[in-house]
């Protein structure tokens, strides 16, 4: 793979990467969201399998292949079913509506790249040039779970911070090992395993899945 | 040194020193572990017996260990098994091994005393699995803190002294409400000393750059001075709440009276001991004394303490309320002895301050003595009459005639009377403290007199203290129908509290028997030839006086002898008491502890401050005619008032606040995390 093309096909992956996080900001249809984040997992396996091709790495495609199996198929299934289960498939009015939230994402994006300065300077090359993208991704997933009313959408944005965090992993690092990533994929799918069968249980048990309806639980 | 290496569990572990003291002190370790493990699963019926054995025997070896010690055969381990990253040092040297020996002694008191106490007697049982299994353990910790040799070893230790005491002290928390309010008074106090301790040995242990007390030593003297006061005063702050030295004391009269009576003798005669080690070791052994002011602080402390203390147990009318404000004292005149001998040792006057040390460490001894009998001979009074409150005592005399006597020696010696073995102590450290009056500098000069009339003031008072605690609560005839019901104790507590009365009775008797041995503890302290010795004979400026207890004994009973074959020759005649016609006596007309204490706390009615309320309700038809009057005194401990009281309702104000916080919304809890985030990444930004 040549110089260029590296860094161009790096570029669009983590561009890809944070669109889908922003758009996930933006759409309300909890379907689209959803179907965001698969793509978002498509363009983290996209990503990495560059990474892996530029390195010579088969390891690592190895990893992308896993990578992209589960985040652009099977957790976007779970999500899937929890929905069906759960009814409803339009997010209610978040805490920060949208034109707000894109703001505050650009906001995140300009703390992202000031924050990644000393990681970048470390050692230039393309891959942590792209880290403040990473960075961003975690804090808009990070955003995304606080300004959020419904559980799927806060399952969404647990998962943006992941796929942010691997992103992140995999661009700062020269290749994370298989068995490192394979815990890190195991531990996500259990967590999703758990939330969805805990929104479900929510649904039947309260008729909604607002969390802020919960507030009654506390003592 | 087999026990030793069954301890390291097959580490490489390195032991040196004296035989005789390892292996008692392995059997130590391992009968606590034995008798924990008898306290969990015999069956209910035999559960105290075990886990009293346990104790005992753990007890005697931790003893055994001590007097090896003490008597020149120091042993040391070092067990890197035991703990992970650091572990554990063992050191027994001549001042570990007083405090173990006091320690262990104060055990089998308290182990012969559990075996029958424990067994269930009316409403009140203590044989549950966590009491049975708990005790034998503290003792073992108790044990473990004056042989640790390092930080870490020392404070996992004290960590397991006081967790296991608080467990105890929570004994009965199913029966009585006050007994979770003490829990929680001693559990927070307990735990902020150790928060204390910690943060001032971990400081030192960084300052040294290790944390082995060999290391400490070596490095302590050498150490800025900044950090060497910042290391004493934590030291001393963590260890006095230990000890219950006001105005850390709060603890103490709460749980003292609330926790069982064999806890409470170990608690108040053992433990509080440990927090004076703390100080002396840290303070001397390892900081290698310091300037004047470190032990001007301890003096004004244990002063402080002393005279407030024994205040309290002036007026108290909770036996062993009474007797847990006594211990505030003694650890008072203790500190007041330690920080005497600090003084002069910075003064040059390196005999003096051995004396004064020495005084500080045997007053430490006798107290443990005395204190473990009164508590004891108390715990059988209440489990006896169902209550402590001594205005509803009386009349035990020909109830429980052993139990009066051996209260009656504990009182002896408790009030510092010749022939008691407070007497001793506290009259070797009057003659400290008067001798130094004209060595050392001008803080000498002026402290000297004002201890020496604290010390007076406590021992006089003293004096009415224990004269009130036995005169109404054992003689004259009973204010209650439990006490007139009450039975004496079974044998196995009788034993446990004479052996201890045993131990007052030579220590009284026989001091110069134990001097030796604190010598070779004061030796460890402060280096020297010149640590007291042999017969105690004092000499002051002119007069030439020589005291001796055993020959002060002897000419009392001589006298009594006389007195008794001359005077009282004639036959005894029977008759009823003079009562100006106004019909047989009763027992509301006796003396109270409240009325025998009212002429003192008026005089003391300053400090004191006792909340009375007197309310006259007339007649509806007359004012002149009374119907009836209502009286009501309240007597608070002062600084508990004072000084905890709004420290907690400003605790209490910012947890209500705090809680506004925590609203229960999950966005708003998340929104706590999104901001610390971000703002902690914009820190870092602006920053970098």
């Amino acid at each position: 793979m040549t110089g260029t093309f590296y860094v161009q096909s790096l570029d669009l992956a983590c561009g890809a990467l944070v669109l889908a996080a922003v758009l996930v900001l933006w759409r309300r249809d909890l379907r689209a969201i959803v179907r965001l984040f698969a793509a978002q997992g498509v363009a983290l396996a996209a990503l990495v399998a560059v990474l892996g091709v530029h390195a010579h790495d088969a390891g690592l495609v190895a990893v992308a292949a896993g990578v992209g199996v589960l985040r652009g198929l099977l957790l976007p299934l779970l999500l899937r079913r929890a929905m069906r289960a759960g009814g409803a498939g339009r997010e209610t009015e978040p805490l920060v509506n949208v034109a707000a939230s894109l703001v505050v994402a650009a906001l995140l994006a300009l703390l992202a790249y000031a924050v990644t300065r000393p990681v970048v300077a470390l050692e230039p090359s393309p891959a942590t040039h792209a880290a403040p993208v990473a960075v961003t991704v975690v804090l808009i997933g990070f955003f995304v779970l606080v300004t959020r009313r419904r559980a799927l959408a806060q399952v969404v944005g647990f998962l943006l911070v992941d796929n942010g965090i691997t992103a992140l992993a995999f661009l700062t690092t020269s290749g994370v090992p298989l068995a490192v990533e394979l815990g890190v994929s195991l531990d996500v799918l259990l967590a999703v395993l758990v939330l969805r069968v805990l929104t479900t249980r929510m649904h039947t048990a309260f008729g909604g899945t607002d969390l802020d309806d919960l507030r009654e639980l506390r003592d | 040194m087999s026990g030793a290496s069954a301890l390291a569990s097959g580490g490489s572990a390195l032991v040196s020193g004296g035989s005789v003291t390892g292996v008692a002190f392995a059997v130590a370790m391992g009968a606590g572990l034995a008798g924990a493990v008898a306290g969990t699963w015999l069956p209910r019926r035999v559960r105290p017996l075990g886990a009293g054995v346990g104790t005992a025997v753990s007890g005697a070896a931790g003893a055994v260990a001590g007097v090896a010690a003490v008597a020149g055969h120091p042993w040391s381990a070092w067990l890197p098994d035991v703990l992970p990253l650091a572990g554990a040092r063992l050191t027994v040297d001549a001042l570990g091994g007083l405090f173990i020996a006091v320690t262990g002694v104060v055990g089998v008191c308290a182990g012969v005393y559990g075996i029958a106490y424990c067994r269930p007697h009316r409403s009140h049982a203590l044989d549950g699995r966590a009491v049975q299994a708990v005790t034998p353990l503290f003792l073992a910790a108790m044990l473990l803190v004056p042989a640790a040799a390092s930080v870490s070893t020392f404070l996992l230790a004290w960590e397991l002294m006081a967790v296991g005491s608080l467990v105890l002290v929570l004994a009965e928390h199913r029966h009585r409400a006050s007994v979770r309010e003490a829990g929680l008074w001693y559990a927070v106090m307990t735990q902020l000393g150790f928060v204390v301790l910690l943060g001032g040995l971990a400081g030192f242990a960084a300052a040294a750059h290790g944390e082995s007390f060999a290391r400490l030593r070596e490095a302590g003297g050498a150490l800025s001075p900044g950090v060497r006061a910042a290391v004493f005063a934590a030291v001393f702050a963590g260890c006095a709440s230990k000890a219950g030295v006001v105005p850390l004391h709060v603890w103490l009269p709460r749980a003292h009276p609330e926790a069982p009576a064999h806890v409470s003798a170990l608690m108040s005669a053992a433990m509080v001991n440990l927090g004076v080690y703390g100080i002396v070791r840290v303070g001397f052994d390892l900081l290698g004394g310091g300037p004047a002011w470190w032990w001007l602080m301890v003096l004004a402390a244990g002063a402080g303490s002393a005279l407030y203390g024994i205040l309290q147990a002036t007026v108290a009318t909770d036996l062993k309320r009474l007797l847990a404000y006594s211990t505030c004292e003694n650890m008072g005149l203790v500190l007041i002895g330690v920080g005497a001998a600090g003084l002069l040792g910075h003064a040059g006057a390196r005999t003096l301050a051995a004396l004064a040390m020495t005084a500080a460490l045997l007053h430490l001894v006798n107290h443990s003595a005395f204190k473990t009998v009164l508590f004891l001979a108390a715990g059988s009074v209440v489990r006896a009459a169902g209550t402590g409150d001594l205005d509803a005592l009386g009349g035990l005399r020909s109830r429980m005639p052993v139990t009066t006597v051996l209260f009656g020696l504990g009182a002896l010696g408790a009030s510092a009377l010749p022939l008691g073995n407070g007497f001793v102590s506290e009259w070797l450290l009057l003659q400290g403290l008067v001798k130094a009056l004209g060595s050392g500098g001008t803080a000498v000069a002026v402290t000297m007199p004002v201890a020496v009339a604290v010390v007076a003031l406590t021992a006089g008072l003293a004096v009415a203290t224990f004269v009130k605690a036995f005169g109404v609560g054992f003689l004259a005839r009973a204010r209650s129908v439990k006490a007139e019901r009450a039975e004496e104790s079974p044998p196995a507590m009788l034993a446990g509290t004479a052996l201890a009365a045993a131990a007052c009775v030579v220590l009284a008797l026989g001091p110069v028997a134990v001097l030796p041995g604190i010598a070779g503890a004061v030796r460890v302290m402060l280096p020297g030839p010149d640590a007291v010795t042999g017969p105690v004979t004092l000499r002051l400026h002119g007069v030439a006086s020589t005291l001796s207890p055993l020959w002060i004994a002897v000419a009392l009973v001589v006298v009594l002898a006389v007195l008794r074959m001359t005077v009282t020759r004639r036959a005894r005649r029977r008759a009823r008491l003079w009562d100006c016609g106004m019909g047989p006596l009763s027992p509301r007309m006796e003396y109270t502890a409240t009325s025998f204490a009212e002429p003192l706390q008026r005089v003391f009615d300053n400090v004191l401050a006792p909340e009375t309320d007197l309310r006259v309700t007339p007649l509806e038809e007359s004012s002149y005619l009374v119907e009836s009057v209502t009286y009501r005194a309240r007597l608070g401990d002062r600084i508990e008032h004072r000084l905890y009281r709004p420290v907690i309702a400003a605790a209490g104000w910012f947890g209500d606040v705090a809680r506004g916080l925590g609203n229960g919304s999950v966005h708003r809890y998340l929104g706590y995390g999104f901001c610390a985030f971000t703002g902690v990444l914009i820190v870092l930004a602006v920053t970098r």
